[in-house]
């Protein structure tokens, strides 16, 4: 291998993502929705997820001038999510009474929300069952192990790129995911 | 065939811990891949129902409000020259309030000044030697009073 041939696709690999940029409305659009359904799941509160994916793209705008690259553009976006959603966490540990109200409401409702398929009324209520039991193990994970999770099982990314959103190292990510997918077994019965 | 794959070998295996051996159990054994395959299909249905639900959700597609307005720092510029503009409308008021009085006040102090110059002009001797004025008396050839008073003496 040709270390010039390979810097010089490096190079363009990473003016190519942080061209990416160049275009805000297109990155807006793409990454949104991924952004908003992160926190969302995270904090478990629409207004305040609302309001921290609101902070996170503002953080975008404000840094995309020193964005060089070094990851994909979703890696980079979410990195920003994930501390956006830790400081909002630590945040709220004073004020207990808002987090448990909003949680109690939120599990009910991702529970009843079930994509329109052709099930029977009793695998309905099954798979609700068990959405929800996820939902709400989730919810009782310690913060990385709940943020490797979602970041793997609900938006797909692999472990490398979950270790660059969360500044971990690879081998990290695998014991807080492994942990998260345990406690989820043992909630599921599936532990025998 | 090799022993059955273990709840926390499951677990390793859906948080990315492959290894040859167990991915040819799992090729071998049904009951292990039901196993699996469940617990896949549960995340799978949890990352689906939270996709819609989510998609729901008020905020779910771009709302970025800063972003049609301006960056936020646009904003607060447009906010400081409103507040400086609020600030220099009420000033020019009382600037110009000021202004009319010290002009006032100069136009007394100009007619103060004034006056004092015409009293002085008046005056058939200068302040300082009005005393002597009672003492003294002007003719016409120059000669002074006290010099007349001498002439008496002799």
């Amino acid at each position: 291998m040709e270390p010039v041939a390979v810097s010089g696709f490096l190079t363009t690999t990473f003016e190519s993502a942080a061209g990416e940029l160049d275009d805000f409305d297109a990155v807006v659009r793409l990454h949104w929705p991924a952004v908003f359904r992160f926190t969302l799941a995270s904090v478990r509160d629409p207004d305040a997820a609302q309001a921290l994916t609101q902070d996170c793209f503002m953080n975008v705008w404000r840094g995309r001038g020193t964005f060089r690259g070094g990851s994909t553009v979703k890696t980079w976006i979410m990195r920003i999510a994930v501390n956006l959603v830790r400081d909002h966490a630590r945040n709220r540990r004073l004020q207990f009474w808002k987090r448990t109200t909003a949680r109690a409401l939120d599990i009910q409702a991702a529970g009843e929300r079930i994509p329109d398929e052709q099930l029977s009324a009793e695998a309905r209520m099954l798979r609700s069952e068990r959405i929800r039991a996820v939902w709400q193990v989730s919810g009782t994970l310690p913060e990385k192990q709940r943020t490797v999770f979602l970041l793997r099982f609900v938006e797909d990314m692999d472990l490398l790129e979950i270790a660059a959103a969360m500044g971990l190292k690879e081998g990290t990510v695998k014991v807080h995911l492994f942990r998260a997918v345990q406690s989820v077994r043992e909630r599921l019965g599936g532990n025998e | 065939m090799s022993p059955h794959l273990s709840s926390r070998e499951i677990s390793e295996w859906v948080a990315g811990t492959r290894t040859p051996e167990r991915e040819n159990h799992l090729h071998e054994c049904a009951e292990c891949r039901g196993e699996l395959t469940r617990l896949q299909g549960v995340l799978l249905e949890f990352r689906d129902s939270l996709r819609d639900w989510s998609a729901g959700q008020a905020g779910s597609s771009p709302r970025p409000v800063w972003l049609t307005e301006g960056p936020r720092g646009a904003h607060r510029l447009r906010w400081a020259l409103v507040a400086v503009a609020m600030i220099l409308l009420a000033a020019i008021p009382i600037y110009r309030s000021r202004e009319r009085q010290r002009q006032a006040d100069t136009s007394l102090e100009d007619a103060v000044l004034l006056e004092q110059i015409d009293a002085g002009v008046s005056r058939s001797v200068p302040a300082p030697m009005e005393p002597l004025a009672g003492l003294v008396s002007w003719d016409s050839t120059g000669s002074t009073a006290s010099g007349r008073q001498s002439q008496q003496k002799k």
